[in-house]
């Protein structure tokens, strides 16, 4: 109980006065995955859409798949991709292992299964007669697309969450892939678990105290912006 | 009466399955066309397939004398308005729900303004305007599934049994309105219905379709009263009802 | 277009926006190795393989920036455990190694995976324990005091992460001739040094601990003492080495060299001498002289 309140204090501290270090890593981590779920809904929202509104051969074969990579751990992410980065591995020449954009890569992959899953099921609930409605209203494939994409915002955002939830949160892959290198991908998760092996509980606490903040900060917009019409 | 749209060499199939099969059919300039027939007998797929919905398969649909292909569709599909059975509203306050089709079609914000107020008159849902399309009972919701039809200002207005979900009294009301409007705008209209009473009422023309084919097609008093002898067994029974 | 609704298209906006700023951003990080200041030269990165505990002791947050302010190269730190530091050094996927495991590094060293490797200092491990020293272990021989620990069943923790402490640590048992899991009493963490002397304090353990991580923690322990050290078998050296560029062609041979070069500089030697003595009264590596 002590150590909570010693590192409340210490967080508080820590972002008062400013430090250089925690906020560079804290900006670092909300770039890093903020970058790695915008690509996840560039690439999630459009293939969620077309898995769940067009019928092709495959599709239920590349749903399945989607569905167990939505539980992909990250660790397993991290091993592919750092076996895949190695300078023995076949991506060594862009030398990105140890780099932002490897832990970036990481967390678009334990993401993109979890928007494409969760876009490509709310897709598949839209009544047919809807869509031949909105046709019928006199919309374009584009109007049709973007009326489809409001109509369905709920669950979309819901992806959204809980693909920022698990990028946020997410630790193994970014250590192995990122090498939790100071100054460089060193990010608020990776620092959390090098300060309790260090045994600086409150340091780590205050971390964690703002990994949550952040976090929830976040999730609250969205969740906002998800929520905003349905009161009026 | 010069023909609006016209189809020809209708085959469609699900699999082996016939569903709608017309080699010629004619919607004329200004008629109220009523379509009755038992359930699966294509009937929607017909409306689908004049309304520029479903792909015509082998066939064409011609629109004024030309053929539409898949350049014109949206271009003609944009002169059609269609309301459902279901109102199939949009996750939006009324106002926008009727306001989508001009929007749709990149009209100004107060050309929409003025329109958007005159529907809702005439639908008598002015007071409605700001409420939610999900917090709507199923008269004011089919209103205004009817008023976001309307507004676009067809040149034909297809309907698939948009009253049969309704309850007696309001049905009877709403199809009072829809008459009115219709006849004041002068619409070309393609009505669905299992109702006599709303064929009757509302229509002109009537088509009986059974089994993916038109079986007879004349004035609707005349159809009702003397069908031929394939769709005697669909409609004799009902006529015994109420006379 | 025709106008999507202003919270959607706030979404849309807002999306695209932080796309932008992040994509720029992380254009930011990928020029990082390009000069930080007019006339900086570029900088080559260059991989360096050590341990947690290592890089737990604070040296190399000293030691990096020095030796990047002398040398054109940006050091990618990679602490990790002392299995897999090796492991990269046997593969290539580094370019130096700091590391104290000096029987697993000879085997580097024969296998060729490493060359130029070279002692830099060491510091020593300790056994730790609860002041009113259950056992009675205290200030006895290294093989003494684990016996008096095994027979009394004291609790005593263990890393058991295959680390090189947790490595030492089944030596020093094999050298008393002790089987530790025998007892009942043995508590493997499978964490990390701080972690583990946390669990000890909590469960009033012995525990074995690099002097490091116990003067930076001790602290936090409560009524924690020394109960051994200075024993010889307790020593930790360190060695770092260049991951040899002729078997492994990816390896940046340049930057290795020059930081093995600037860890045998004395310069070097003296800031490592010195660290830890302003912090803790003591300091936490020794030169061999
Ligand atoms: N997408 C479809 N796939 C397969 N069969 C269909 C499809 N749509 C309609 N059908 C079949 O076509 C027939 C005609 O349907 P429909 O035009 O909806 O009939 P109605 O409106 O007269 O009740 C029915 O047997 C129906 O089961
Ligand atoms: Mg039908």
């Amino acid at each position: 109980m002590e150590l909570l309140l010693q590192g409340l204090r210490k967080a508080i501290e820590m972002i008062l006065s400013g430090d250089p270090v925690i906020l560079e890593i804290t900006w670092r981590t909300l770039k890093v995955s903020l970058t790695a779920i915008m690509i996840s809904t560039l690439i999630g929202l459009p293939a969620g859409m077309m898995l769940g509104l067009i019928k092709f051969p495959g599709r239920k074969l590349i749903l399945t798949l989607i569905n167990i990579g939505m539980g992909l751990p990250p660790v397993v992410a991290g091993l592919w991709i750092t076996l895949l980065l190695w300078r023995s591995g076949p991506l060594s020449d862009f030398e990105l292992l140890y780099t932002p954009t490897a832990i970036i890569i990481a967390q678009t992959l334990v993401s993109l299964p979890i928007v494409t899953g969760l876009t490509a099921t709310a897709f598949q609930q839209i009544n047919e007669k809807l869509i031949m409605q909105i046709k019928a209203l006199g919309a374009t494939k584009i109007q049709l697309v973007l009326i489809l994409l409001k109509e369905s915002r709920l669950a979309i955002l819901a992806g959204i969450i809980a693909g920022f939830g698990r990028v946020i949160a997410e630790v193994g892959a970014a250590m192995m892939v990122g090498g939790n290198i100071s100054g460089e991908t060193r990010i608020l998760t990776t620092s959390i678990v090098m300060e309790v092996s260090k045994g600086n509980f409150d340091i780590a606490l205050a971390l964690s105290f703002i990994l949550m903040t952040i976090a929830f900060l976040i999730t609250f917009c969205l969740t906002y912006l998800q929520q905003r019409k349905r009161s009026q | 009466m010069t023909s609006l749209i016209t189809i020809e060499n209708i085959e469609i199939k699900a699999g082996d399955k016939p569903i709608l099969s017309v080699p010629r059919f004619e919607l004329r300039q200004g008629e109220v066309l009523g379509v009755m027939g038992p359930n699966g007998a294509g009937k929607s797929t017909l409306l689908k397939t004049l309304a520029l919905l479903a792909p015509p398969g082998r066939g064409s649909v011609f629109f004024q004398g030309q053929e539409v292909g898949d350049v014109l569709a949206l271009e003609v599909r944009r002169k059609f308005a269609v309301a459902l059975q279901q109102s199939l509203l949009l996750d939006t306050s009324v106002y926008h729900n009727i306001a989508i089709g001009l929007k749709l079609r990149n009209r100004s914000r107060k050309e929409i303004k003025e329109k958007v107020a005159y529907w809702l008159e005439v639908f008598k849902i002015s007071h409605l305007s700001k409420k939610h399309a999900y917090h709507l009972s199923g008269g004011e919701a089919q209103r205004v599934n009817l008023a976001r039809a309307m507004i676009l200002e067809p040149e034909v207005l297809f309907l698939d049994e948009p009253f049969s979900a309704l309850d007696f009294p309001t049905k009877v009301q709403l199809l009072k309105d829809m008459k009115q409007v219709v006849e004041n705008t002068k619409t070309t209209t393609v009505f669905i219905s299992h109702d006599l009473v709303e064929i009757k009422y509302f229509t002109q023309r009537l088509i009986i379709l059974m089994d993916g084919e038109i079986k007879q097609s004349g004035p609707t008093a005349e159809v009702l009263s003397s069908p031929n002898e394939a769709a005697a067994g669909f409609i004799g029974e009902w006529s015994e009802l109420l006379s | 277009m025709f106008k999507i609704k202003r919270a959607f298209a706030i979404m849309l906006i807002m999306l695209v926006a932080l796309m932008a700023a992040c994509s720029s951003s992380t254009g930011n990080d990928a020029t990082k190795d390009e000069p930080k200041e007019s006339g900086e030269v570029e900088r080559t990165d260059i991989i360096l393989a050590t341990t947690t505990s290592t890089q737990d002791s604070g040296l190399l947050d000293v030691l990096i920036p020095m030796f990047e302010e002398q040398q054109p190269y940006n050091v990618k730190t990679v602490a990790v455990g002392t299995g897999q530091a090796l492991e990269m050094g046997s593969r290539g996927e580094a370019d130096a190694l700091l590391v104290h495991a000096p029987d697993a590094e000879q085997e580097l060293v024969d296998s060729e995976d490493v060359v130029n490797r070279q002692k830099i200092m060491y510091n020593d491990f300790i056994i730790v324990g609860p002041a009113d020293d259950p056992a009675g272990i205290k200030d006895a021989a290294v093989a003494e005091a684990l016996t008096k620990a095994f027979d009394a069943k004291a609790t005593f923790v263990s890393r058991g992460d295959d680390s090189g402490t947790h490595k030492k640590e089944l030596a020093l048992w094999k050298e008393a001739n002790l089987d530790p899991a025998e007892n009942g009493s043995y508590v493997e963490t499978g964490q990390g040094m701080g972690s583990s002397l946390q669990v000890a304090a909590e469960k009033k353990g012995y525990i074995l601990t690099d002097r490091a991580t116990y003067l930076a923690q001790k602290d936090n322990l409560g009524d924690f003492e020394i109960m051994v050290e200075g024993d010889e078998s307790l020593l930790n050296i360190y060695h770092v080495m260049e991951v040899n560029a002729e078997k492994h062609e990816k390896v940046k041979k340049d930057g290795a060299k020059a930081f093995v070069e600037f860890m045998i500089a004395e310069d070097t030697k003296k800031t490592i001498a010195d660290f830890g003595v302003e912090e803790y009264g003591e300091p936490l590596f020794f030169l061999f002289e």
